[in-house]
């Protein structure tokens, strides 16, 4: 049962009654951070990037017992649209801090018309386009930069595919924060555009992410810039793990069966599966059921899938990696190990498609549902035809695939 | 078998984060800082496996690689090499392959998946 009073966005923005917790209650319940890695933990006060002792990335940790006793769920279902109506799981202590531009609450879309041609009656697509600057990296930004914000950062910088360095440079433009972006030279015109738009510093690197990562990191080192790669600080997952809480939302407290998701650097399908810990020890879920997460990858660069399948407790290093899904493009994300782990412990797999596929995918989600998506979330739907071919998927499954973002960002 | 491994790397705190974690497993650290110097220390040493650092202030991790490969020593032509850089500039990881390391790893170095890599060529001791 879907719960459609949830699958409409409304409002635009941040409201103040959403930041105005209650006078017993803190704006976030944010404990502290731990290292996924060792287990160290460290203090959320303090600026932290990732683990110094093992370098592996930090996670935020919630006293969620505190949680538990103050927050209602359904109360939040009340609160005016966004991903800030969770603030109690976010990491911003200050209301001042947040930095929004309406971010979150993207519609859940039934697709029955898809879902008729795949012989699939609970098909449903977390439409994530809708976001401000045209994708799910907004999520991750807004936690981001607020952070930053609220720790005193004056200055960010990220290497990116596209879609995240325009989110940083909005939010970054938002926040009176120095934004400096590194993206591939042939990434999309329109994420050099928004980003130059503004206001930020845009170099464009002969290489792919990786390579801009290299070159982000050693200009942030030099320079006292704060880098917000993916996981190499703790709070962009913090943004995107709300697609979690917005699921369980939207489908009565409880989680869909299985969930298609485009990986590139696994901050989503991390956040998502560390919401639903999270929901699970807060008592929010009318189920234990967890559903089996899919990562999504191009066969052009595979890293995922290729340590899923040979057992690996980390993706070696995917060479010549190349797709038109720039997004997917990734060739080692930093957080590997916490992919692998959360497919494992999700009973999910990890899947490759063809970009031929994918386009074949985008035209389909056009001409069936009227959604134009990104090729990552087209992605989506060619690993489902798959996964559906091998009965991995079964006709009444609740499946969602994610798409992350519009495809009319990748027109040149 | 020994459980040598020669770190060739000119960042000094790069080499303390891998002294501790490798001397934690009880493996012994021989360092080099130039390459120069870490090509001479694995002509003279047992040398079971080299961590090798690709932007090196002489000759660069490539040029390493390669003369490893066509050394007389020829345990040197076997010897499992992981390169392990910061990835600055296009196509490091395909160069490092292409010059004879067997693994690429690209920094910050996450230390649990060192130690997974670096097991997988010399066992714990």
């Amino acid at each position: 049962m879907l719960n459609s009073k949830n699958t409409d966005r409304h409002g635009s923005g941040l409201s103040p009654k959403v930041v105005t917790p209650a006078k017993s209650m803190a704006l976030s319940c944010l404990s502290h951070l731990k290292c996924s890695g060792c287990g160290q933990e460290y203090s959320h006060r303090e600026l932290h990037t990732f683990c110094p002792a093992c370098q592996s990335p930090l996670l935020s940790i919630y006293d969620l017992k505190s949680a538990q006793q103050h927050v209602d769920r359904d109360e939040i279902s009340q609160r005016p649209k966004g991903m800030w109506r969770w603030h109690e799981l976010l990491p911003v202590i200050n209301p001042e801090n947040i930095v929004s531009l309406g971010e979150g609450d993207s519609a859940l879309l039934g697709v029955k018309n898809l879902g008729r041609t795949l012989g699939l009656t609970n098909l449903f697509v977390k439409e994530e386009s809708t976001n401000p600057t045209g994708s799910f990296k907004a999520r991750g930004l807004a936690a981001a930069v607020s952070k930053a914000k609220e720790l005193g950062i004056e200055k960010v910088i990220i290497p990116t595919a596209g879609n995240a360095g325009g989110a940083m440079a909005a939010y970054a433009a938002r926040a009176g924060i120095q934004a400096t972006i590194y993206m591939p030279k042939d990434t999309p015109r329109a994420n050099i555009e928004e980003s130059r738009i503004a206001g930020a510093e845009v170099v464009l690197v002969d290489g792919l992410i990786s390579d801009a990562a290299g070159m982000a990191g050693e200009r942030a080192r030099a320079e006292g810039w704060f880098d917000l790669s993916t996981f190499k600080e703790p709070y962009r997952v913090e943004g995107k793990k709300i697609m979690g809480y917005e699921l369980a939302e939207a489908f009565d407290w409880t989680l869909p069966d299985v969930i298609l998701y485009p990986t590139g650097g696994g901050t989503g399908l991390i956040g998502m599966w560390k919401a639903f810990a999270e929901l699970e020890e807060l008592g929010w879920l009318e189920n234990t059921k967890r559903p089996r997460m899919v990562a999504v990858q191009a066969e052009g660069c595979a890293p995922v899938i290729k340590a899923f399948e040979t057992g690996a407790l980390f993706c070696d290093f995917w060479t010549n990696a190349h797709t038109i899904a720039s997004g997917l493009r990734v060739p080692k994300s930093f957080a590997d190990s916490l992919i692998l782990k959360d497919l494992r412990e999700s009973h999910g797999t990890a899947i490759a498609v063809a970009d031929k596929s994918i386009l074949e995918a985008q035209s389909q989600l056009g001409a069936q549902e009227g959604i134009f998506p990104a090729p990552e979330g087209a992605a989506t739907l060619a690993a489902l035809k798959e996964l559906i071919k091998q009965q991995w998927i079964t006709p009444d499954e609740r499946v969602v695939l994610f798409n992350t973002g519009s495809g009319l960002k990748y027109l040149y | 078998m020994t459980n040598n491994v020669l770190y060739i790397e000119d960042n000094p705190d790069n080499m303390m984060l891998v002294q501790r974690a490798l001397e934690a497993r009880g493996y012994h650290l021989l360092k080099a800082m130039k390459g120069l110097d870490g090509v001479a220390t694995a002509e003279i040493e047992q040398v079971d496996l080299i961590l090798l650092d690709i932007n090196l202030p002489d000759i660069d991790g490539y040029e390493v690689a390669k003369r490893l490969r066509s050394s007389s020593k020829r345990e040197l032509n076997s010897v499992p090499i992981i390169a392990i850089t910061a990835n600055a500039l296009k196509g490091d990881a395909e160069k490092a392959l292409e010059a004879g390391c067997d693994v690429y790893m690209s920094k910050p170095i996450n230390i649990r998946e060192l130690w997974a890599r670096v097991e997988a060529f010399v066992p714990m001791p």
